[in-house]
Formats: structure tokens, C-alpha cells, sequence
């Protein structure tokens, strides 16, 4: 059996985690990326690899109980075995093994060799030894990698990329032949995560960024970004979530929507579910039931409408008060009378990073530049349109 | 703004506006902890969410010290003394427990309590780190300092108000330097003479001592 990286989506890309290979998840510090590893360890050891994994700064005892948080129930593999670097340091006597206190480097690196040599698979937490021993362990690190490579092993390494010298970051770039990125959406709060593969070098791919959750049990889950498309009666959300969508069922009655709009979209490797809400009511409710799932918002105004204007700006103040991004789509431009988007914007008073989009629903002009503004807020940096480290 | 002056007069004349971190330094005993603790309870009574991140008690001590004032809707603790002690046991929506070297655990659990404030349209947030030198004591210094680095970033981009404890007289004067660059101003405490004071020190103010009188519930200017 091949190992792989048992994350989904990844693994379709990848394909397999060859052997000699290092994979690394870069991940960002405030976003708990553990589990990527974890995962992946877990699941080549139900493939029957032999796999070690390395502690630093969390006790034996507490990697274990992290497993089976995640329904993984490591004790039970015979092929499992943690190296523990973390309880001579902190003055404990040692239950696993394989320990070493990895104030004295040498010793870690003897035990390291005898690791490397008998496991399929090694975990490292990279920036955590780096953080216990100095920054002159990444050498360490670079060897345990070369090594593995010459014997056929493979190196799994998460590296949190706390604000380390420019050297540091380069060098795991380098000894990386894989790299996936785990990274959080950043808006004031971080209000969601994302991973996706910079790059691997057995494969010439790349991914886009996948939004994720963590599932206890269960571990790393993809899922599906839920936006919230409001506006006043009548502005043309019902005609956006059409436009737009792939598929699309709106219960409207008389022509007013009367329950939700739903829309789903497939774009730029994003799987989007729409929902549209009715115009004449209050979306509080709507916007708490989706909760924890929404990451944005669009609002659709009525371009040609600027008495609805006030009621527009009041429901923003609902989106920030749940504290959600959000884009204008000024709707309607194709009538003759329909106010320009800088118009809207003086208008409402909107502040000056609010993205205002010309757009027509019904001709479906500008509808998916809508939903590039809101990408381009929630996950791609300025001028970014792939990962990066 | 100035929330904490209207609402908690401790020290005169200071203002600590949103996104400020602030260095809480001095002497063991000295009131430090308490006035940090006192100022929690003031601000969680008015509307604040709290963050407590524990290193020298548990979270159940700090409950206990809460009494009514405590709201799990309001108070999320990062317990970091429980794990290291006895490894077993269980997280709540409003209580994590971590190792206290585990710097990563921190940071992603700090930052998800800060987006369920924020979902939920609580906008001011109270931040207490007791304390840095129990960090110190297992990482150095520029471990603690990235790690700061991400989170005084975090607290100035949400408008919350942070203090981090940091003891005197437990660290090198290089640390010290090297902390405090990372902060807004800090707040003083010393003993002389049985009595103890308190000021504020930032680039632009400093203030002269007060007097102060800590129990087990308070910090009040004498
Ligand atoms: N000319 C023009 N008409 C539009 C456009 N978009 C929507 N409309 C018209 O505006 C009217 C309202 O459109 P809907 O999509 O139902 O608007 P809504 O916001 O869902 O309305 P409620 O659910 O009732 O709040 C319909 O008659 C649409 O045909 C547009 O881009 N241009
Ligand atoms: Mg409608």
C-alpha cells in the first residue's frame, strides 16, 4: 500500500507521499494546524506504516489524548511510537522509549538516527524544537531530512511560522519537497481557515485554497463557505443568486421572496453556497442561523433606488455587528437612470475599502467580479491569485 | 476612547485606549495580579468579553475567585497549569487547557476566542496573560517574543485591551528591554517601607507613585 497525506482533497492531487520525501504544513500561528499532521500520521498508520512522533512542548500523555480527541486511537498500533523530547526537559522521568532532553542536542541527534532507521514515517514539530533549542537547530533538522532521503524514509514536518529570521523560513522551504499551506482568513478576528498545496515536487500541481474545519471527532474537514447576499425589497438579490448559480431555487410569492434564496456555485476551485434573503424582513434571525458558517456578505442595492439607501446602510449594521466582510453590488446599471458605484458609495457613506461593483443580475454583467471582491477579502492577499508562502 | 479610565480609576489621569497591550511589572506581592484580576471583574461587569490565559492557577481557582461574576458567555480561560500537572483533562467551550510550552496551543486558542466574541457582536475585549516570566521560564526570550509579536498584533487589530503580568527581578535587564518594546506602557507596582504603589509608564506619560491598598478582592488607590 502507498502512504499518503490523508488529507482530503490533497490526497487527489498528490496522489500518493512517496518515500524519501519531506512534507511540510506551514502553518499559520494563530491557526491550530496540528491536527494536519496528526492526520496524516493516523492515517498511514491504519496503512500499516511504521510511524514515530516527536514531542517537544506537549507532554506524552496530552499528543495521546489530542489523538483520540480526534477519534484516533494511536495506543492501539503496535506501529506507533511517540519520541519523547519533552519530559526530561521539563524535569519529568521519561514513560516512552525513545526520549531525549533536547537541551543536549547531540543526544537528540543519536536518537533521531536510530528513529529515522527504524520508522517508515517521522513526525518533526520543526519550529517547536527550534523554539526550545535556538535557531542553530535547524541544521538538525536539515540532516534528519537528508537522511531520511537517502534511506527511503519519509519526513512529515509542521512548521508554525511565527516571525522567525528569513534564514529559518528559507531553509524549511528547502528542505520541503512538499508544502501545504494552512493559513486562516484574517478580518479584524480570524474567521475561518483554509490549506491548500503550494507545492510538491513529484507532482507539477498546485491547489487553490480549500476552507476547513476541525471535526472532533473526525479531524481535518473540507467545507463549504456560506455567503449571505441582502439588500433592500426588490434590489435584485433573488436575480444575483440566479445569475450566478449553478443551481438555484428561490420561494418567492407574488415576486417577493418570502424564505431564502439558495444558490450553489462552483468557482475558482470554490465550492459557495448563496443565500439570498428576503428584502422586507429583518436578517438577524437568518445571519444567527447560519452562525458560525457564514464568511461573508454581499450587498445588493438597487442602483436606481437612492430612497432605499438608508434601509441598505441599516442592514449593514447588522453584518458588522456579527462581524462578517462584506461587498456592494450596485445592481441595475443597465437602466439608464442607475447612480455610479462612487456615487453609492459618497452616498452611503460607506468606508473607503468597502468594495463597490457595477453590476445588471438579469443581463448577469459583473455578477462574478462580486464574487472576486469578496475572495479576494476573505482569502488572496493584494495581487495574490495563488498561494504563497 | 477611554473605557478604563471612566470605568476603573485606578491609576489618574491614564487613558488606555483599544488595541493597547500593557506591561503589568513588578515585585512579588506587590498587587500586580490583583489588579489585574480586579480589573477583569470591572470590565467583564460592563459588557467587556474576558480572555484569561493562567499559568500559576487553574482555571477552577479563578471560577472560584469569580463567584457570580462568573458567565461562560463572557469569561473564556486558557488554562495552562491543569495539563502540565496531571494531563488529564477535559476542555469546555470556555476552558482550554494547554501545556504551557505550547505556544502554538495558545496562540490558536486566544484567537479562537477572539472570532466568538466577535461573531457574536461582543467588539471589547479584555485580555489577561498571568504570566509572561512563566513562559520565560521554559522558553527564551526570542521564543516569547515571536509568539508576542503575533499576539499584541492580534489584540491591536480586534481593539482589545491587553495586560501582560511580567514579575521584577526574575528576568535580565535585556529582557526586559526587549519585552517592553512590544508594549503600549506599562504599569508599575513597587513595595517600600510596608507600603505599595502603583504608576503608569508609556513613552509620552509618566505618572507620579500611588498609593495603594490590595485585599483579596481589590486594588484601591489610597
Ligand atoms: N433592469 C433590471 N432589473 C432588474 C435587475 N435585477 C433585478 N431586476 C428586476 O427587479 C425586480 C426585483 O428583482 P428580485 O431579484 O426579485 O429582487 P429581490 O431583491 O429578490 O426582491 P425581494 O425578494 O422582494 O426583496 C424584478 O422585476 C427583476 O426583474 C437588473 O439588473 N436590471
Ligand atoms: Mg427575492
Amino acid at each position: 500500500m502507498k502512504a499518503v497525506t490523508g488529507i482530503p482533497v490533497l490526497d487527489e492531487v498528490v496522489e500518493e507521499f512517496p518515500e524519501s520525501k519531506t512534507l511540510t504544513y506551514w502553518i499559520d500561528p494563530e491557526v491550530e494546524g496540528n491536527a494536519f499532521a496528526m492526520q496524516t500520521i493516523y492515517t498511514n498508520l491504519e496503512r500499516g506504516f511504521k510511524c514515530a512522533y516527536v514531542t517537544v512542548t506537549i507532554s506524552p500523555e496530552s499528543v495521546i489524548s489530542e489523538f483520540e480527541e480526534f477519534g484516533w486511537e494511536v495506543k492501539e498500533f503496535e506501529n506507533f511510537e511517540i519520541v519523547d523530547l519533552y519530559s526530561s526537559y521539563v524535569g519529568f522521568p521519561s514513560k516512552c522509549k525513545y526520549n531525549a532532553n533536547p537541551i543536549n542536542l547531540e543526544e537528540v541527534e543519536v536518537l533521531m538516527k536510530k528513529v529515522l532507521e527504524k520508522f517508515d514515517i517521522v513526525f518533526l514539530p520543526a519550529s517547536s524544537i527550534i523554539d526550545v533549542c535556538g535557531e542553530e537547530a535547524l541544521r538538525c533538522i536539515k540532516d534528519w531530512c537528508s537522511l531520511a532521503k537517502s534511506i527511503g524514509k519519509r519526513v512529515v514536518l509542521s512548521f508554525v511560522a511565527w516571525p522567525y529570521s528569513k534564514e529559518v523560513k528559507d531553509g524549511i522551504i528547502e528542505i520541503s519537497n512538499a508544502l501545504v499551506k494552512v493559513g486562516g482568513i484574517h478580518h479584524r478576528v480570524i474567521l475561518g481557515y483554509y490549506y491548500g498545496l503550494v507545492k510538491a515536487d513529484w507532482k507539477n500541481v498546485k491547489s487553490r485554497a480549500i476552507l476547513f474545519k476541525l471535526v472532533r471527532p473526525g479531524g481535518v474537514r473540507a467545507y463549504i463557505p456560506k455567503i449571505l447576499v441582502t439588500g433592500p425589497y426588490n434590489a435584485g438579490k433573488s436575480s444575483f443568486v440566479h445569475a450566478i448559480s449553478n443551481r438555484a431555487v428561490s420561494v418567492d410569492r407574488l415576486g417577493t421572496t418570502v424564505a431564502l434564496d439558495h444558490g450553489h456555485l462552483e468557482y475558482k476551485g470554490f465550492s459557495i453556497d448563496l443565500f439570498g434573503t428576503p428584502g422586507q424582513e429583518r436578517f438577524d434571525p437568518i445571519l444567527r442561523m447560519l452562525g458560525k458558517e457564514a464568511l461573508g456578505v454581499i450587498l445588493v442595492v438597487d442602483s436606481t433606488k437612492p430612497e432605499t439607501f438608508p434601509r441598505a446602510k441599516q442592514m449593514l449594521e447588522s453584518v458588522t455587528h456579527f462581524g462578517l466582510p462584506y461587498v456592494v453590488a450596485a445592481n441595475k446599471q443597465d437602466l439608464p437612470n442607475a447612480l455610479p458605484p462612487e456615487e453609492i458609495k459618497r452616498r452611503m457613506v460607506l468606508p473607503n475599502d468597502v468594495p463597490v461593483i457595477p453590476i445588471s443580475a438579469v443581463k448577469g454583467e459583473g455578477v462574478y467580479k462580486v464574487i472576486d471582491a469578496l475572495l479576494d477579502l476573505l482569502i488572496w492577499r493584494e495581487g495574490e491569485d495563488e498561494l504563497e508562502i | 476612547m477611554n473605557m478604563v479610565e471612566q470605568k476603573y480609576q485606578l491609576i489618574p489621569g491614564v487613558e488606555l485606549r483599544k488595541g493597547s497591550n500593557v506591561m503589568i511589572y513588578g515585585p512579588t506581592f506587590s498587587g500586580k495580579a490583583m489588579f489585574a484580576k480586579s480589573t477583569f471583574r470591572k470590565l467583564i461587569n460592563s459588557n467587556y468579553g474576558g480572555i484569561y490565559v493562567l499559568t500559576r492557577e487553574t482555571a477552577e481557582q479563578l471560577i472560584e475567585w469569580l463567584g457570580n461574576d462568573y458567565n461562560p458567555n463572557k469569561v473564556k480561560i486558557i488554562d495552562c497549569v491543569t495539563k502540565s500537572m496531571t494531563g488529564e483533562a477535559k476542555d469546555t467551550a470556555s476552558i482550554k487547557r494547554v501545556t504551557v510550552m505550547d505556544l502554538t496551543g495558545i496562540s490558536a486558542k486566544i484567537s479562537k476566542f477572539f472570532e466568538e466574541f466577535w461573531r457574536s457582536g461582543v467588539k471589547d475585549v479584555i485580555l489577561v496573560f498571568d504570566s509572561l516570566s512563566t513562559l520565560l521560564m521554559y522558553l527564551n526570550i526570542q521564543t516569547v517574543f515571536r509568539f508576542l509579536h503575533i499576539l499584541t498584533g492580534r489584540v491591536k487589530m480586534t481593539g482589545a485591551i491587553a495586560f501582560y503580568i511580567v514579575e521584577e527581578g526574575m528576568h535580565d535587564e535585556k529582557t526586559i528591554v526587549t519585552l517592553k518594546q512590544l508594549f503600549n506602557g506599562m504599569i508599575e507596582f513597587k513595595e517600600e517601607n510596608g507600603k505599595k504603589y502603583v504608576r503608569f509608564v508609556s513613552s509620552l506619560v509618566k505618572t507620579e507613585w500611588f498609593e495603594i491598598v490590595v485585599d483579596e478582592n481589590s486594588v484601591v488607590i489610597a
